[in-house]
């Protein structure tokens, strides 16, 4: 048994503009939370975050925002949207770390040590690129760009062998168009 | 009913299998599912965790090209994306407007949007899938695992019981198997991060296959690409970190019902799992 504790979070001041901040970008009240924990009991990855879901939604309350933005918790959830199902206070927590995750890389305050920023900008560059996924492309620029070049090296030949990839890239027409409509959301689809 | 598919990127990859079973299928059933013309990716976690518009967007576009059809998805994670988006627009006109200078054209939020387990279970019926039904599993005892986004969140996905869903389970039972009370029906399997962090995958997928196997299944059927993959491709290492042994092979409800069909192994690609199935199937004396 570890008997060691996590630090406690250092309080920067009470009260605060980043509830309402989160709420403006993501439409969840994180205002309503009165700190049962329901989210905490089923969240998947709860165990192993530096923060539970109820403490994440605290630190929004209470205008914590290096420990909100740099929590590595926001990297480690799953999205799988047990949180905001059982909420009593329909608090949409899943929608929150949403945006919280858009804040914390706006700030430069992502967790070190979490590859998924990169793996999600490699996916999107992909999908404006060629309208579809192709997942032995993603996952060679993904290695290249992690440097994780021999992680689970021995699954690609056993996927080939099995049929599971496709070995030429699929392409959606209508590729300048697609660059048009990154770039129109980036600009936030103002007129 | 008219259908139009949106198989998603995965089933022309990694999930291909889960594609040839449900063209299977659906030609023994006499239902067509033409697939929707340049569709493109739902954005899947990439894009609603980096963009909000985005997220919305990408869907809207596929979703505008319908044409009035309902779109069927194979996918959990697209489903989610394609009905997550249908709920932002049709509910909030100012985004709808957004969404339209940046897709184009305007979009309504209004395309039908059904899983292929809705489509079988309500539209086509149990009653003419059990006609279809030639070889039933009989003795298979199926967990049957939804995963997370099929069900979550309910007031957006209203497929079935958020908590315990059971539309794969009346499938199965159609199909003469045994399917089995379980709870981790719709625990996560940890998704991408099969990718950026395994270790998350290995941890909730242990805990998935020991709860199959404690209830006593025989193998899992899943109705998502990325828990098959996790489930399947992963088992052996989930097996070395947890000091278990489970051999349970991951079939995709698909397959399974294409096996009770009396379509043939390669049909449904049963080839392509990793957790070979054949020494279950030949004991329990189905696909011969």
């Amino acid at each position: 048994m570890s008997s060691v504790m996590a630090p406690p979070i250092e309080i920067e001041s009470i009260g605060g503009g980043l509830a309402f901040e989160v709420q403006e970008r993501s439409g969840a009240s994180p205002m309503r939370c009165y700190q049962c924990a329901k989210c905490s009991s089923g969240c998947p990855v709860a165990a192993r975050g530096d923060l539970k879901p109820h403490e994440l939604v605290r630190l929004v309350q209470t205008d914590q925002r290096t420990a909100a933005l740099s929590s590595r918790f926001l990297w480690e959830c799953t999205s799988c949207q047990t949180c905001a199902t059982r909420c009593p206070q329909q608090v949409d927590i899943a929608g929150m770390i949403d945006a919280l995750r858009g804040m914390s890389r706006g700030a430069q305050m992502a967790s070190p040590g979490t590859a998924v920023p990169i793996f999600n900008d490699i996916f999107l560059d992909a999908v404006r690129e060629r309208g579809r996924i192709f997942e032995l492309g993603l996952m060679m620029r993904y290695k290249l760009r992690t440097r994780r070049l021999f992680e689970d090296a021995g699954k690609a030949p056993m996927m080939l062998r099995k049929g599971k990839l496709a070995l030429s890239a699929p392409q959606v027409g209508g590729k300048e168009e697609r660059e048009a409509l990154f770039g129109r959301a980036a600009a936030g689809g103002a007129k | 009913m008219s259908y139009t598919f949106f198989p998603g990127c995965s089933l022309d990859g990694t999930a291909k299998d889960y594609h040839r079973s449900t063209l299977a299928v659906v030609a023994r059933l006499g239902l067509d599912l033409p697939e929707l013309k340049d569709w493109i990716c739902c954005g899947s976690t990439a894009a609603h965790s980096s963009d909000p518009l985005l997220a919305d967007a990408l869907p809207a576009k596929s979703l505008s090209a319908a044409g009035g059809s309902t779109v069927a998805v194979a996918c959990a994670a697209c489903y989610s994306r394609l009905k997550t988006a249908n709920h932002h627009i049709a509910g909030d006109a100012a985004l709808r407007a957004r969404v339209a200078r940046v897709i184009g054209s305007d979009y309504d939020g209004r395309t039908p949007v059904l899983h292929l387990l809705e489509i079988l279970c309500r539209e086509v019926g149990l009653a003419r899938i059990a006609r279809a039904i030639t070889r039933p599993l009989a003795g298979l005892k199926v967990a049957c695992y939804y995963g997370c986004l099929l069900t979550r969140p309910p007031e957006i996905a209203n497929f079935d019981d958020a908590e315990n869903p059971t539309l794969m389970d009346q499938l199965m039972q159609t199909a003469g198997a045994t399917p089995l009370d379980w709870p981790h029906k719709t625990e996560c399997c940890g998704a991408s991060f099969s990718i950026t962090d395994r270790s998350i995958v290995l941890d909730l997928g242990n805990q998935i296959l020991a709860m199959a196997q404690a209830a006593g299944a025989d193998c899992i059927a899943t109705a998502c690409p990325l828990c098959q993959l996790n489930l399947d491709m992963r088992q052996k290492d989930m097996e070395s970190s947890s000091g278990r042994r489970y051999n349970l092979p991951v079939f995709y409800f698909t397959q399974l019902l294409g096996l009770a069909m009396g379509c043939q192994a390669d049909e449904l690609s049963l080839s392509s799992l990793v957790v070979e199935p054949t020494a279950l199937l030949a004991a329990k004396g189905i696909g011969r």
